[in-house]
């Protein structure tokens, strides 16, 4: 399976517009899967379809095992694509999906029985079944297995999937996700999965690349995105509830904000520059009730049993901030709250880059 | 002001959308109605709005029977899933629309929509078209409209379904706002169950045009009534195992393909009637561990073997996806407070199983039992 290289690739619908590519360099190893993540019109559809072909880039370079594959069609690169709305073709039952490359391109009736039994096999438990049946009586998580598998028949070297589970219900997702990630684990192919989900984007890549209008933010697996962001972007857009974000100001070994002041500890006050900074802090990095805390003023809380915690809303210093508690704690109006600086995070206050970040805790 | 369901029956043509659903809801109570697609959730929600006729059966605001009054005089707000916002129309005529065609006095509009989009956040966007809106504050538009009405009944179709997991918990709070406000009886269809969690007093699960349970969330969590409302609550979901039980001596063996457990004395009260049937034995994720660090004495009578497919990482620690170990393999989960590291892929580890919370459901029935 190839590994895959993007190096610098513009991409512009319409002049005078917005590029949807701005200069976009990554590489997927061969065998990984990297998952996509980011805001709609981010570019992640785009990145896609250059990748697969679909799309041609105004400048720069893609390349597979480092041959240069930038003008070659989407038939001659190997690709499988998995979209979002199925896009089975609706007269031909689940066995005629899958046989139609086969049939398209003149290859002998024996070759097309024994790749579709191969892949219904690997396929799993019941894929037979689904074999028989017209599209319109299947469910959206069967249809999204026979359009994987009709994509795995055809033995793709490279697997890019946009969004393929985006209309099933919660339910049904979290268990076609997991087919899916066995089926990528068994086949080890190359794969790219765009997602605007971030917990599907964790759960689907070894690697997570973030993207923002039209450039990537950072690539990196879910604890390098998580306890290391390159930047206050990516550390907004991955956690939640999403992490509070406060201006302060760092000054005589202490962090400032309007209505509070915490004394750092030493080390990390003397690794921090003096001056206005934004302070990060994740729901799970506060210490509630701490004697020499900031007032927080609590809005409301919201006590999840299924998830064993309560999540308390409030404001603090002006700010939206929310703190995992004990799914027992009980509302007040108003309680003290701390960072826990170990866990906290800084980012500077002109350009948001990151100027200090915990790294991955060793949990465990 | 309440609201009570009682016996409501909607049918299209052949197909029992609802079936004779009821329920009823106390002043200011917040009902979140959660189930699969096609369970008729949003169904009976449009039932009580008025915008669906009942084949058969009532709803009453307080004591008046609604069920054949029009849909405008039934005095309810609601919020829909597409936000239902008029493109040709100004952000402030939007939220000023269900007071202007009720009439209200001028003085009223000009005090109550710019107060209402300062709430939400939209106050500087009153002048604008929808379309030069982004989807979160369109939906917070939709909210500001609910917002400025004094409503008895506030209805909610999906609201935030569309929106992405960031603005997500923000719209969250903003309900929660304006439910804080009205204290009105309000009711709250989505197919999430961690927003129906967060946002109802009590929630109702659907399937099939019933109600399977109606309960706090913590209530359906622990006491689920059955398989269904087990499964459907709580993500990642339950696992189920199918068992048969057999008495052995005083101990009770709950034995399948993929396990063979001794149930602990909680289980074999409520078992008792079951010896020698086939049950399903459903186990929450988060009670299964990584043996060494079980809060229980483990042996092989609380031990699952299973091979690892999928490693989730998380802030908290990780969700471990396996397959059991026999000749037809099931999929099953389990949810650790460390992390479990990558070269654990493709490995067979055992689990030990927290039996004391563990559930059983008639195999037939699917009841719990």
């Amino acid at each position: 399976m190839p590994r895959i290289e993007l190096v610098d690739v513009v991409k512009q619908y319409d002049a005078g517009e917005q590029p949807a590519l701005r200069g976009v360099s990554l590489t997927i190893e061969d065998g990984e899967t990297l998952s996509v993540v980011g805001p709609s019109g981010c570019g992640k559809s785009t990145l896609l379809k250059i990748i697969a072909g679909l799309e041609y880039p105004e400048s720069g370079r893609v390349l597979y095992d480092g041959q240069d594959f930038t003008e070659i069609t989407p038939q001659d690169r190997g690709v499988g694509f998995v979209f979002q709305d199925y896009a089975l073709y609706p007269t031909r039952r689940g066995r005629g999906n899958l046989s139609y490359f086969f049939e398209t391109h003149g290859r002998d009736e024996a070759e097309r029985d024994a790749r579709v039994r191969a892949t219904a096999e690997l396929m799993g438990m019941d894929f037979e079944l689904l074999l028989g049946q017209m599209p319109d009586t299947l469910s959206g998580g069967q249809k999204q297995r026979v359009a994987i598998a009709r994509c795995i028949v055809r033995d793709p070297h490279v697997f890019l999937m946009d969004e393929p589970i985006v209309n099933l219900d919660a339910k049904l997702r979290e268990r076609t996700r997991v087919e899916i990630k066995k089926l990528l684990r068994q086949f080890a192919i190359t794969t790219v999965y765009v997602t605007h989900d971030q917990q599907e984007a964790i759960f689907m890549g070894d690697r997570i690349a973030v993207m923002r209008a039209g450039q990537i933010e950072q690539v990196g697996t879910f604890d390098d995105l998580y306890y290391s962001p390159a930047n206050l972007f990516v550390a907004t857009f991955i956690g939640a509830p999403p992490i509070c974000v406060l201006p302060a100001t760092v000054a005589g070994g202490e962090v400032r904000l309007d209505e509070a002041r915490w004394p750092l500890p030493p080390d990390l006050a003397a690794e921090l520059p003096e001056g206005p900074l934004r302070l990060g802090v994740r729901p799970e990095g506060w210490e509630l009730g701490a004697p020499d805390g900031a007032p927080l003023e609590v809005r409301n809380v919201e006590h999840i049993p299924t998830e064993r915690a309560s999540f308390v809303h409030g404001r603090l210093a002006g700010v939206s901030a929310t703190v995992i508690a004990p799914l027992e704690y009980q509302a007040r109006e108003r309680t003290l709250v701390r960072p826990v600086w170990e866990q906290a995070l800084f980012f500077a206050a002109e350009d948001e880059r990151t100027l200090r970040a915990p790294g991955a805790p060793e949990l465990f | 002001m309440s609201i009570r369901v009682s016996n409501l029956t909607k049918r299209f043509d052949t197909r029992l959308a609802v079936d004779d659903v009821s329920f009823a809801l106390g002043e200011g109570e917040f009902l979140a109605v959660v189930g699969p697609s096609g369970c008729g959730k949003t169904t009976t929600l449009r039932l009580v709005a008025g915008l669906e006729q009942a084949t058969s059966g009532e709803v009453y605001f307080g004591d008046r029977p609604v069920t054949r009054v029009r849909p405008r005089d039934r005095n309810v707000a609601m919020v829909f899933q597409d936000y239902a916002v008029f493109p040709h129309l100004t952000v402030f005529e939007n939220i000023a629309y269900g007071l202007r065609s009720r009439g209200a006095p001028r003085s009223v509009i000009q005090e109550r929509v710019p107060a209402a989009a300062k709430m939400f956040r939209i106050d500087h966007l009153l002048r604008r078209k929808p379309r030069q809106l982004s989807g979160g504050e369109r939906q917070r538009v939709a909210l500001a409209r609910a917002m400025v009405r004094d409503a008895d009944v506030y209805l909610f179709d999906e609201p935030l379904s569309n929106l992405d997991a960031q603005l997500r918990h923000q719209a969250r709070e903003d309900i929660q706002a304006l439910h804080r406000e009205k204290r009105r009886p309000s009711i709250y269809v989505t197919h999430d169950q961690t927003e129906a969690m967060a946002l109802g007093d009590r929630i109702a699960v659907m399937r099939n045009g019933r109600i399977e349970q109606i309960g706090t969330g913590a209530e359906l969590y622990e006491r689920p009534a059955n398989q269904f409302v087990a499964f459907f609550i709580g993500t990642p979901s339950i696992n189920l195992f199918d068992v048969t039980l057999r008495a052995e001596g005083d101990a009770l063996l709950a034995e399948g393909p993929a396990l063979t457990v001794h149930l602990p004395p909680e289980l074999r009260e409520r078992a008792a009637g079951h010896v020698g049937r086939a049950v399903r034995l459903g186990v929450r994720p988060e009670d299964l561990h990584v043996p060494r660090q079980a809060p229980f004495p483990v042996g092989p009578e609380n031990t699952i073997h299973g091979v690892v497919n999928v490693i989730e990482p998380s802030a908290t620690g990780c969700a471990v996806y396996l397959s059991t170990v026999d000749a037809r393999p099931q999929d099953f989960t389990a949810t650790f407070k460390l992390r479990l590291p990558a070269s654990y892929l493709g490995r067979e580890i055992p689990l030990a199983i927290n039996l004391r919370k563990a559930h059983l459901f008639d195999a037939e029935t699917e009841r719990a039992l």
